[in-house]
């Protein structure tokens, strides 16, 4: 199967044109089949795949139009393949856990295209059709946050595709711009990504591209201070639009970074490295802070996300291997821990219709299994070795003390700020006498949910005992990529930034 | 001794009460008619300079527009009738139904 | 001996996942019978390999996997099983075995018996981890693992309600449990500190690895890395400021508190440093290692002082437990590391034996822990008198208990180093442990029998409980004895300095101990001068400056609560309300606003009528000429 790729990202919307068809009542059973399916493929590309091999493999490229070197041009990497395996996953679980009755045919068939676009973005190697993707991935969601969301829906979904949108308009004038500067260069036009690394800029065009796309991963990511799009979005989401939007979506802008920022910009990444410091730094201590003081156990989550993507972001531009690796296994596990935390949210709040942690108490007692793979979640989002949380913050605070210890110490702290916001969630709701008579009798999580919930908690388990299978391959690539960046970089601070920071004083 | 210039000072004149017409007219017909002077006030001016540099290229074109004009009226003075039947008037000020 | 590795390892994670399987389940007795045959087989297995590594000299190393590589980065899940690890894993396995079967009887009415077991296993597994592991990432999982478990255990309680601080000073079980595991974040950023700054220092985090390029690293590293890992020490090991954990943990079940936060978990802190003795040997940190030492006997001292006066039995204990850790660093950071070890031993064995002894005495007086409710109970709880009593001498330190041995080498130790004003602290310190041990012993088991007022029946614990005990008892009389043998062994490890005393101490050994063994029997005549026959009561006293300060833990919980969490809280919803809402959202929202508000008002343009528009065109009509023109000139 050479055009896996294709196949994994048209299968999904094919499926869901003929979703149209289908009848009402067995429109989640084909939801789930075909999203089953497309996990099936997802594992199988992952099994196929060359973990040896730190180049693009599964390369399909057909132009598109020829005269403006537009191509549908797809490949996957160590860095991109397990973020499309986890977006196959968390869609999978998704539907299997969710719980709504209103429309469920519209909103399987909604997140069957958010499938192909998400699973597009990850796989795309031509800007356009990166672009494409990338904002084709609004529409359904905000669908599915403005249909089926909280009360002030509209205004959440609004605010959200208006923000992302504006940020890649921006992101979208810094590609055409590259592209001119290809074609100036060279006399042809390319959008292709991989023409594009061959690519060396000036300096001070390298800023303004960074700051270009900057404009469109950071609102994505969301990084501080752009980031209040996220709690309203969350807060009115319907479950299954968090844990996708906290899974897959936010994971757009930080790959966005590796993928386009870092090659693309060497030495304007490296300049920038101050910049992205201190932001990243303010994003996770202050949203960090903000999550503590909330009432309502989704926003706490919400903002933790916030606070966690602040370290990846961090780790991004350690501009060494154990820090980039450290951050694109950071995407995965916050995707897994994330997801898996607004689906537990929304068992509550399917069974008591509000999310305020006040309202709750002593649920340890009533609802034990739910209590347990909370606390599981929660433990591995605080970063508890042997979870999956660990290995990602580690690897990432390790590669960026090499940077600067002083950040890597404030960014630290979020093993701290981020245990107190966690474990006062935690305390609220599942600890004490039980307070309201209202949760005295709440059923325990029924197979539906375990059916959601028990894959994630394995797969915490076991990422975070042996992430061998899956840094192994992250690891390759990003070595490959940071061998890149040293060789193009131009300046010689650049230059030798990239080389020191991945060198470790060993013993003579 | 006619010149150029008084062939284009007579073109600025008509277009420019045409212009005015436009402007001012509050009668859709009004409008029409005032349209028509400045198209024509350009076929003079078209005409003339084709005159005087020697090229048929402006004589084309004043044909091109006399073509243009002919058919915008058809359809105009045939939208105006259909505007009168449905509003019983043609007076600019009650026809605003796309105010926003 | 491999196999024995990982048996002694695993077998206690087989016994948590095993009773995890029945934990939603009613009680099952069979569970805490399984867990701790399961955790004696860990303890005759370490035995086995103690005996293996004693009779030939040498450690067995193992690497099970990888776990995370990247980069150069490179973690294996391996253990080594030296003479330090054996001890500390003959140490932990033993005493877990022994809380194990004393649980089964203690934990009998309880609901959630098999969850008990469950994490008690897990956090002797997690125990395990960390000090048997060959680097510093391994000992970082055991180092977290056993901070889960302690929450996991110290809220077991977790449906209690919150009470005020004036009620109960660790407000709640969950309470007290969120505590300890945000107090022990704070040392564990230090120490992944101390882990980053070896690993980009030396290009690894294997001990072998790491201890042989110490002598190739700049002061400053090594000062850094020193002091990043001993403030992790302090987390775990609860040392001042990070100590107000350590006594709120009472909250838990007692065995945990026998296990955890007095025998095993709160000793990591003094392995860690003991592990790490090539670092805290440099001679570049010797001050780190004297600022330890000094710590340490403030510790000593400062928790000794807060159990003259408190009336809650369990959290004497505690402070007796922190006073001791004390004494262990000030034994580590001068240099006497196989003394510290010891004294971590001999501390381990006696200290479980008095926990478990007030285990049983609030099991008979249903959960009451004020001693000065309690008198008497000799008559009806003679086992436990026993006990209790044996660990108190142990504790204060009267020959020939082991308390005896180890402590006075400690306090030998400063005494050689030239370190006057430690030792003299110290020496108070043994006198103050002396008195508030017996202070206790008498208030519970002596005098008048006060709890008839509160209609109470004790009764003495199950038989087979008592049993249970008697290894501890056992050890904790003639641990003392193997002092030379220990020396001898420990220190055949190359990774263990030996320590000697000079001949000028040699010669005064006899007087030194005699000194302190007059401050310690001076503390005990003094408690039973003051307690011996029954309670009175001085108001004066009691309303003394001092006295309040110390029965108020020097304020320093208030101090916490009024100046790091609350407005650690205020500050959280200052961010969220007035920066988060009121100005980034809102100006995001206002940029919004002023587009909305000027396509509201540019609407107006749209009137609908036609010459207005044409009006319009005409305006920039002329507009655009303007600027053509204008351009035109310019150019």
């Amino acid at each position: 199967m050479d055009n896996i790729l294709s196949v994994l990202i048209f299968f999904p919307a094919v499926a869901g044109l003929l979703g149209f068809v289908v009848d009402k009542s067995s429109a989640r059973v084909y939801g789930i089949s075909v999203a089953t399916v497309e996990l099936l493929l997802a594992i199988w590309l992952w099994m196929s795949f060359d973990g040896t091999n730190a180049g693009m493999q599964f390369v399909e490229l057909i132009p598109l139009v020829p005269d403006f070197g537009i191509n549908y041009y797809v490949g996957v990497d160590g860095i991109s393949l397990f973020i499309v395996i986890m977006a196959a996953l968390m869609t999978l679980l998704g539907m299997i856990g969710m719980n709504i009755e209103k429309d469920v045919k519209n909103m399987i068939i909604s997140l069957l295209f958010l499938e192909m676009t998400m699973i597009g973005v990850f796989v795309a190697l031509d800007a356009i059709v990166f672009y494409l993707f990338w904002e084709l991935s609004l529409v359904p969601m905000l669908y599915i946050i403005g249909a089926w969301g909280g009360p002030r829906r509209i205004y959440a979904s609004i605010k959200f595709f208006l923000y992302t949108f504006t940020g890649s308009l921006i992101m979208l004038v810094g590609m055409l711009f590259i592209a001119y500067l290809y074609y100036s260069v060279s006399g042809v036009w390319s959008f292709s990504i991989t023409d594009w690394y061959a690519l060396v800029l000036p300096v001070n065009y390298q800023i303004w591209l960074f700051m270009a796309f900057f404009a469109g991963f950071a609102i994505k990511v969301p990084m501080f201070p752009f980031h209040t799009w996220l709690p309203y979005a969350h807060g009115q989401a319907p479950t299954i639009g968090s844990v996708i939007l906290a899974a897959v979506l936010l994971k757009m802008g930080t790959y966005g970074f590796i993928r386009f920022s870092l090659p693309l910009f060497p030495d304007a990444s490296v300049m920038m490295i101050p910049f992205m410091t201190v932001l990243a730094v303010i994003m996770i201590i202050y949203t960090a802070m903000v999550a503590y003081a909330q009432e309502d156990m989704k926003q706490v989550i919400a903002y933790s996300s916030v606070s966690h993507m602040g370290v990846i972001v961090l780790g991004t531009f350690a501009m060494n291997a154990e820090g980039i690796s450290g951050s694109v296994f950071l995407m995965l596990s916050h995707g897994i821990v994330s997801g898996a935390l607004f689906m537990l949210v929304g068992v509550i709040y399917d069974r008591r219709h509000t999310k305020e942690m006040s309202e709750f108490g002593g649920l340890a007692a009533v609802m034990p299994k739910y209590a347990v793979i909370f606390g599981i979640m929660l433990m591995a989002s605080v970063g508890l070795p042997l979870t999956i949380g660990f290995v990602g913050e580690f690897l990432v605070l390790l590669g960026f003390y090499q940077v600067s210890p002083v950040a890597t110490v404030l960014a630290g702290t979020t093993i701290i700020i981020g245990a107190m916001y966690m474990l006062r969630l935690f305390k609220r709701t599942f600890f004490g006498p039980i307070t309201n008579e209202a949760n005295r009798n709440l059923p325990d999580l029924n197979a539906r949910e375990m059916t959601a919930l028990v894959p994630l908690v394995i797969i915490v388990v076991w990422l975070g005992v042996y992430p061998k299978p899956v840094l192994a391959p992250i690891d390759t690539s990003v070595k490959a990529l940071l061998n890149f960046m040293e060789e193009k970089a131009q300046t010689p601070e650049a230059k030798e930034t990239i080389i020191l920071s991945k060198q470790t004083k060993e013993a003579e | 001794m006619i010149g150029l210039s008084h062939y284009l000072i007579l073109s600025g004149l008509l277009f420019a009460i045409g212009f005015v017409g436009v402007i001012r007219r509050r009668n859709l017909l009004m409008l029409f008619f005032a349209t028509e002077i400045m198209l024509n006030s350009a076929n003079i001016a078209f005409a003339a300079a084709s005159y005087y540099y020697h090229d048929l290229t402006g004589q084309m074109f004043a044909f091109f527009i006399i073509a243009v004009a002919a058919s915008e009226v058809a359809v105009g003075l045939g939208l105006l009738i259909v505007l009168y039947k449905k509003f019983g008037t043609l007076d600019l000020d009650d026809l605003a139904s796309m105010k926003g | 001996m491999e196999k024995f590795v990982y048996i002694a390892l695993f077998a206690p994670l087989v016994s948590s996942l095993f009773a995890a399987l029945f934990g939603m389940s009613p009680k099952k007795t069979f569970v805490g019978v399984i867990a701790s045959l399961l955790l004696a087989t860990s303890f005759v297995a370490s035995a086995i390999l103690a005996a293996y590594v004693v009779q030939t000299g040498h450690g067995i190393h193992v690497t099970m996997m990888d776990w995370i590589s990247a980069g150069d980065l490179a973690i294996p899940f391996g253990f080594v099983v030296d003479h330090v690890s054996v001890t500390m894993m003959v140490v932990v396995t033993l005493v877990s075995t022994v809380v194990h079967i004393y649980s089964i009887g203690y934990m009998d009415h309880d609901k959630s018996f098999n969850r008990f077991f469950s994490y008690l296993s897990a956090f002797v597994f997690s125990m395990l981890v960390l000090v048997m592991s060959d680097n510093f990432a391994g000992l970082f999982i055991g180092w977290e693992g056993v901070g889960v478990c302690s929450w996991l255990l110290i809220g077991f309680w977790y449906h209690k309600k919150d009470e005020s601080p004036e009620v109960n000073p660790s407000i709640s079980p969950s309470w007290a449990a969120n505590e300890a595991f945000i107090v022990n974040r704070i040392a564990d950023l230090a120490m992944l500190v101390g882990i980053f700054v070896l690993y980009w220092n030396t290009g690894s985090l294997q001990y072998d690895v790491v201890f042989a390029a110490l002598p190739y690293l700049d002061e400053s590293v090594l000062t850094l890395a020193a002091i990043a890992l001993f403030i992790g020490a302090m987390g775990k090991s609860a040392q001042f400021p990070l100590h107000t954990w350590l006594t709120d943990a009472m909250e838990g079940p007692t065995p945990v508190s026998a296990l955890i936060h007095a025998a095993t978990m709160v000793t990591a802190g003094v392995f860690l440093v003991i592990r790490a003795n090539p670092l805290y040997s440099m001679p570049e940190v010797s001050e780190v290692s004297f600022f330890i030492a000094a710590l340490g006997t403030f510790v000593a001292f400062f928790a000794a002082s807060m159990a003259l006066v408190n009336r809650d039995l369990k959290r004497i204990i505690a402070y007796s437990t922190l006073s001791q850790l004390g004494y262990m660093f000030a034994a580590a950071g001068l240099g006497a590391y196989w003394i510290a070890l010891f004294h971590l031993a001999a501390h381990a064995f006696f200290k479980a034996l008095l926990f478990l002894g007030a285990g049983n005495v609030m099991h008979a007086m249903h959960d009451e822990l004020d001693i000065f409710k309690m008198g008497g109970l000799k008559k009806v709880m003679r086992g436990t008198y026993l006990y209790m009593g044996i660990a108190s001498i142990a504790l204060a330190g009267i020959p020939p208990l082991a308390g005896f041995f180890s402590k006075d080498a400690i306090i030998e130790t400063a005494f050689n180093e030239g370190t006057l004003f430690l030792w003299a602290m110290l020496v108070v310190t043994a006198g103050m442990t002396a008195f508030y041990s017996f202070r206790q012993v008498f208030l519970t088991f002596d005098g008048d029998e006060r709890y008839k007022e509160f209609d109470i029946h004790p009764h003495e614990m199950y038989k087979f409980v008592l049993v249970a005990m008697s290894p501890l008892a056992l050890l904790a009389i003639i641990a003392g004895f193997f002092q030379g043998a220990f020396q001898e062994f420990v220190t055949s490890s190359p990774l263990m300095p030996d320590y000697v005393m000079s001949e000028h101490t040699h010669h005064l050994a006899i007087y030194l101990g005699i000194l302190v063994l007059i401050f310690a029997v001076g503390g005990i005549v003094l408690a039973w001068k003051k307690y011996g026959n029954g309670l009175k009561r001085d108001e004066k006293c009691e309303n003394s400056f001092i006295y309040q300060l110390l029965k108020n833990q020097y304020y320093i919980p208030q101090f916490y609560a009024e100046f790091i969490s609350k407005p650690y809280y205020l500050l959280s919803h200052i961010m969220w309300k007035s920066v988060d809402m009121k100005i980034i959202d809102a100006s995001v929202d206002a940029i919004a606003y002023l587009f909305f508000k000027g396509g509201d008002q540019t609407r107006k343009m749209q009137t609908g009528n036609l010459s207005n528009y044409l009006n319009w065109m005409a305006v920039g009509l002329v507009l655009m000429l303007l600027v053509a023109a204008v351009t035109a000139l310019i150019a």
